[in-house]
């Protein structure tokens, strides 16, 4: 726990002292300021549907950058030999850069709640979906979060790994598109790995335990190949 | 004591290609050795083995009784470690830096402070404390990667190319550094440059090719003398009269012409009577040079016997 904290520390200071994580903050909280606005204008509704739906395609885009860092950078500037040679374990390492990467989401996240409170304060909205979209971003954030931690651990090269988790993301956003032109049982089976087929309930407001599952499942399997990763030298 | 670093047979291939063959080795407490090979050789491979970094292909390393590869994090923990181009994080300051890594190597508080102070104090980098590492120079890039290694006590320190980037008048602080450090801790240095080797080092290795070609003592190098000795006779036989020679502290064999070796000795006394030892064991004696050859000869003719026998 002691190195976890040293090491989270440590990550937090290089996402932060880096113009990236201004940047995909500007670019998010602009996208969503006015995508709020305008759904709000035009639907006269006070819900966040819309904008979780938007929030969920913005993430798939801003995710790579910010961990496309995390492992190839410090492979390619070769301070990862220092940190594999000091006595903190791989799994410390790749939970610390994960714990970084989301408390971004998490701030940005926060800042997005601003419009909940708009909505509270001018009208009458109904919080269940307002939960549930908030829970569903952050555990599709944890996932993608995840895939992108191990594209960067597995490449030196930034580009690389942010090209690689792009296609993986957008290839999982529209699959089930695709997935129900196979035939029986295939598919089910790749609707089932589509992103947006797990994220929509939670933006309507329903909570199935097999798209909170999903998306565990992925944070759990990407750390663990991560850490795998780390340690295959 | 016991000893701090064990290898046996260790052997590292990426994919097709050997990087280190076969080497066994042994290090003694307080020792310094001086790990001596062209670009290429296998030097920093072996090194990153030692630090549980790579995973040896095949063989077995232990390092303060731990092995690297089962019990890698108690061996990072006895392991100071200066990888090869000093890699820093960028957005440290180097104080931060050194404190960070203080942290992840079991200090912390008041220890971990006293402990950075101390480092920045060998390493003489007050005036740099408090800038950020990318603004640093080669050589204090060097200094502030140093710092790092000799924090928190380690059993061993593994230093590769400790003095490259260094002015001279750096290069002597860190010889004098590694030369103290001897004092409480075992190092192993690895470098291109011979001289440095000669000058800092109580044992020299010699890697070629992944290859150990000699683990011979240069007991008190930069002491004694070096003989160049050229002779008429068989190999076994020469070797028998030297080591009966007082005075005598080893003999190599040099490639190139046969019969021709380095004697290692504690002085000028010992050569007439190495001499005599050698014609009364009916050994012709051609030549014998006082300081005619050094380590960088030693090593040429090393590097070139052992390129010839592979081809």
């Amino acid at each position: 726990m002691r190195n976890f904290l040293i090491l989270l520390r440590k990550e937090e200071a290089a996402l932060f002292s880096s113009p990236i994580a201004y940047a995909v903050m500007t670019v998010f909280l602009l996208v969503m300021g006015y995508t709020f606005t305008l759904t709000l204008f035009i639907s006269h509704k006070p819900t966040l549907v819309h904008v979780f739906v938007q929030m969920f395609v913005l993430l798939l885009l801003i995710v790579p950058l910010i961990t496309m860092r995390l492992v190839a950078e410090e492979r390619s500037l070769r301070t990862l030999e220092v940190l594999l040679t000091a006595p903190v374990s791989e799994f410390e390492i790749v939970l610390a850069k994960f714990a970084a990467s989301m408390s971004l989401i998490v701030l940005m996240l926060l800042l997005s709640v601003s419009y909940a409170v708009v909505l509270w304060l001018y009208g009458e909205p109904d919080f269940g979906p307002i939960y549930s979209g908030y829970l569903g971003l952050l555990l599709f954030g944890s996932a993608i979060v995840g895939v992108g931690l191990l594209a960067s651990a597995l490449t030196s090269n930034q580009i690389v790994a942010a090209i690689a988790s792009l296609s993986t993301f957008l290839l999982l956003w529209v699959i089930d598109n695709f997935g129900w032109l196979l035939p029986q049982p295939f598919d089910e089976l790749v609707v089932n790995l589509s992103l947006s087929v797990h994220f929509r309930p939670f933006a309507t407001g329903s909570i199935y335990l097999s798209d909170v599952g999903f998306f565990v499942s992925v944070t759990l399997l990407t750390l663990l190949l991560s850490v795998r990763a780390l340690a295959r030298r | 004591m016991a000893t701090v670093v064990s290898a046996q047979n260790v052997t590292k291939w990426y994919g097709p290609r050997r990087a280190v063959a076969d080497v066994s080795f042994a290090i003694e407490p307080g020792e310094i050795i001086g790990l001596l090979g062209p670009n290429g050789s296998g030097k920093s491979t072996l090194f990153r083995m030692l630090c549980g970094y790579l995973a040896p292909s095949a063989g077995s390393i232990s390092v303060a009784g731990h092995d690297v590869v089962t019990d890698s994090l108690a061996v990072r923990q006895a392991i100071g470690y200066l990888p090869e181009h000093a890699p820093l994080y960028d957005h440290m300051r180097v104080g931060e830096f050194l404190n960070f890594m203080a942290n992840i190597k079991g200090l912390s508080g008041a220890e971990a402070r006293r402990a950075v102070a101390a480092a920045a104090e060998r390493l003489a980098l007050g005036e740099v404390f408090r800038l950020p590492t990318r603004k640093l120079s080669r050589g204090y890039r060097q200094r502030v990667s140093i710092a790092q290694a000799i924090l928190g006590e380690p059993t061993l320190i593994v230093l590769d190319e400790p003095t490259s980037g260094l002015d001279p008048h750096q290069v002597i602080g860190v010889r004098e550094l590694i030369r103290s450090l001897a004092e409480r801790h075992t190092v192993i240095l690895a470098s291109h440059g011979l001289a440095e080797i000669e000058k800092i080092a109580s044992r020299v290795m010699i890697l070629l090719d992944g290859r150990l070609l000699t683990g011979d003592a240069l007991a008190g190098a930069g002491e004694g003398l070096r003989l160049g000795l050229r002779v008429i006779g068989d190999d076994a036989t020469v070797r028998r009269v030297c080591a009966g020679v007082p005075g005598i502290r080893s003999v190599a064999a040099l490639g190139g012409e046969a019969g021709t070796y380095l004697v290692e000795t504690d002085g000028p006394a010992a050569a007439p009577a190495l001499v005599a030892a050698l014609v009364a064991g009916g050994i012709a004696v051609r030549e014998l040079v006082e300081g005619a050859t050094d380590l960088e000869q030693v090593f040429l003719d090393l590097t070139q016997r052992a390129r010839k026998a592979v081809a």
